[in-house]
């Protein structure tokens, strides 16, 4: 049986009259990369937060390898790695030396450190800039400062609020794949995001939470599963080739959109078998000698599914 | 071991900073500047005695602005969170600021006091009783400016906003440092040389406290 890593259990916090989680409940199995989604005040920092142990005044329970976490938290500073969202560093350090004060405060050994701290820059890329001042940095660096001194004491639990934002192309691909193989060696990671691809990418499961409340839990497959959308087929013919016609004409299609010159949309009614539908259709295109380039079973996208459960407010 | 280490970590930090440079620098040099523009107008009086009062007072001044906007400004930069996910006490994150400041300040009066010795010994105005005037000032300097840092901290805890932190410093943090001296004008009986640092433990104390508890209360 996989082990749960990190539980929670009808979770609720309030800022006065506002309520910002309101019974937050998921787990979250050893290893598994967990992405957490929502709109702007969703709540995602908040739920973050309180499983690192910032925030400590909330309703409900959470559990950490299950051991039900209270005020006095000592051994679970060293399980958990926190990413903060923008969090900032007194800039008048050098990596070198905010990098030796966080492993120190975290409990490394100053003979190990030294050591720890330029694997750890390896890993996230800035080897080179170990001795130079934080002030000089740039915002994409301050992200890979952030995520490295989550990394420091080798934590189980890595929590990320947005750590891909600000990122170019590049330092994502690397982040993804930095934080793809910690979960490969056993870390378990919780990270929020709004770059839905980056989430699907590399979420094992996705939760979403939209007004403190979790809307959906699963993965991306499962989720798009779950949500009952029409399955359209899109179909794309030769350039100056006349499109399928009449196609509304069956009665499983509810609509035919044409996009495009070459280009369209069939939408299939809600619990069409695709499997009945799909050889009428190509038949139809055959009688019609329609130059078929491309024809595919559009699924809805993790972004239909996100736009679906939070009312189509994108960050 | 988190409080002697962020100590020394934010004593670094001030010791470069260029508030201290002007303290451990331009203080001193200003002590020399006010003798040597009008030296008749302090006839009798120990230079060492007049660099007491001005240190204890800009310089007390300057510490309380550096503290409350350096603690405003990594407040809203969110600094302290990658602290606070450690197991770091709060308590230890204002008080190794308040020790290293203030530690910085005496340092900066040690020089100074040094220069206005040297000077009155070079000008030969060692009056009789010249040493006993320069450590009741200096006594009531440190006093004094050991409750400024402390009314720094406040505002950096209690205000969101730079601009506002570095002003209630400047009007209201030596204003109410000099507090410890008032006393000793009506009650002739006190003696400043023990009055003042009794009062300014007790309202040091008492104004760190209630620093680490709005602190501990603040949400990051």
């Amino acid at each position: 049986m996989t082990e749960n890593c990190i539980e929670f259990v009808n979770v609720s916090k309030s800022y006065k009259d506002l309520l910002a989680l309101d019974e937050v409940s998921f787990k979250i199995q050893k290893g598994d990369i967990f992405g957490y989604i929502g709109p702007n005040g969703a709540g995602k920092t908040t739920t973050l937060k309180i499983l690192v142990g910032l925030i400590q005044d909330f309703k409900g329970d959470v559990i950490v390898f299950g051991k039900k976490i209270t005020a006095k938290r000592k051994d679970l500073y060293n399980l958990i790695g926190y990413h903060p969202q923008d969090a900032g560093f007194q800039e008048w350090r050098t990596i070198d030396h905010a990098y030796k004060t966080y492993g120190l405060l975290s409990g490394l050994r100053s003979d190990h450190l030294e050591n720890r701290i330029q694997e750890v820059l390896d890993l996230i890329g800035l080897s080179d800039k170990r001795f130079k001042k934080i002030i000089h940095l740039s915002g994409g660096m301050f992200q890979k400062l952030r995520l490295g001194q989550a990394l420091l004491h080798n934590p189980e639990i890595l929590v990320l609020d947005e750590p891909l934002s600000g990122l170019d192309p590049a330092s994502r691909y690397q982040f993804k794949k930095v934080i793809k193989s910690l979960a490969e060696e056993g870390v378990t990671v919780l990270f929020s995001s709004h770059i839905l691809n980056d989430v699907q990418d590399i979420a094992d499961n996705i939760g979403i939470l939209n007004e403190g409340r979790i809307m959906q839990i699963g993965t991306p497959e499962e989720l798009r599963d779950s949500f009952q959308v029409k399955n359209i087929i899109e179909i794309i013919v030769a350039k100056n080739s006349d499109l399928c016609k009449n196609l509304e004409q069956f009665e499983n299609i509810e609509n035919v959109e044409n996009i495009e010159d070459n280009k369209q949309l069939v939408y299939l009614k809600p619990d069409v078998d695709v499997d009945l539908i799909i050889p009428q259709i190509l038949k139809r295109l055959d009688e019609q000698k329609c130059k078929i380039r491309s024809f595919s079973l559009v699924k809805p996208s993790l972004e239909d599914v996100y736009l679906n459960y939070v009312g189509g407010d994108m960050k | 071991m988190s409080l002697r280490l962020l100590f020394f970590d934010e004593l670094k930090g001030y010791a470069k900073s260029k508030v201290m440079i002007v303290l451990w620098i331009g203080l001193p040099l200003l002590a020399l500047l006010i003798q040597f523009i009008n030296p008749g107008e302090y006839e009798g009086m120990p230079v060492s005695f007049l660099v007491s009062l001005v240190v204890s007072s800009i310089g007390g001044t300057l510490s309380a602005i550096m503290l409350s906007t350096s603690i405003v400004s990594e407040k809203n930069r969110h600094v302290y969170e990658l602290f606070l996910i450690r197991p770091v006490r709060r308590s230890s994150l204002i008080l190794a600021k308040y020790l290293a400041v203030y530690l910085c300040l005496v340092i900066a009066v040690s020089i100074s006091l040094s220069v206005g010795l040297i000077i009155d010994s070079i000008r030969g105005d060692l009056v009789e009783n010249f040493l006993k005037v320069t450590i009741e000032s200096l006594i009531i300097g440190i006093s004094s400016m050991s409750i400024t840092c402390s009314i720094g901290i406040f505002f950096g805890v209690l205000v969101s906003s730079v601009p506002v932190a570095a002003i209630l410093s400047v009007y209201l943090g030596s204003q109410l440092s000099s507090l410890i001296l008032l006393p000793t004008f009506f009650i002739e009986a006190l003696n400043p040389v023990i009055f003042a640092p009794s009062l300014g433990i007790l309202l040091t104390s008492t104004i760190l406290s209630i620093n680490i508890i709005l602190f501990n209360r603040h949400q990051f």
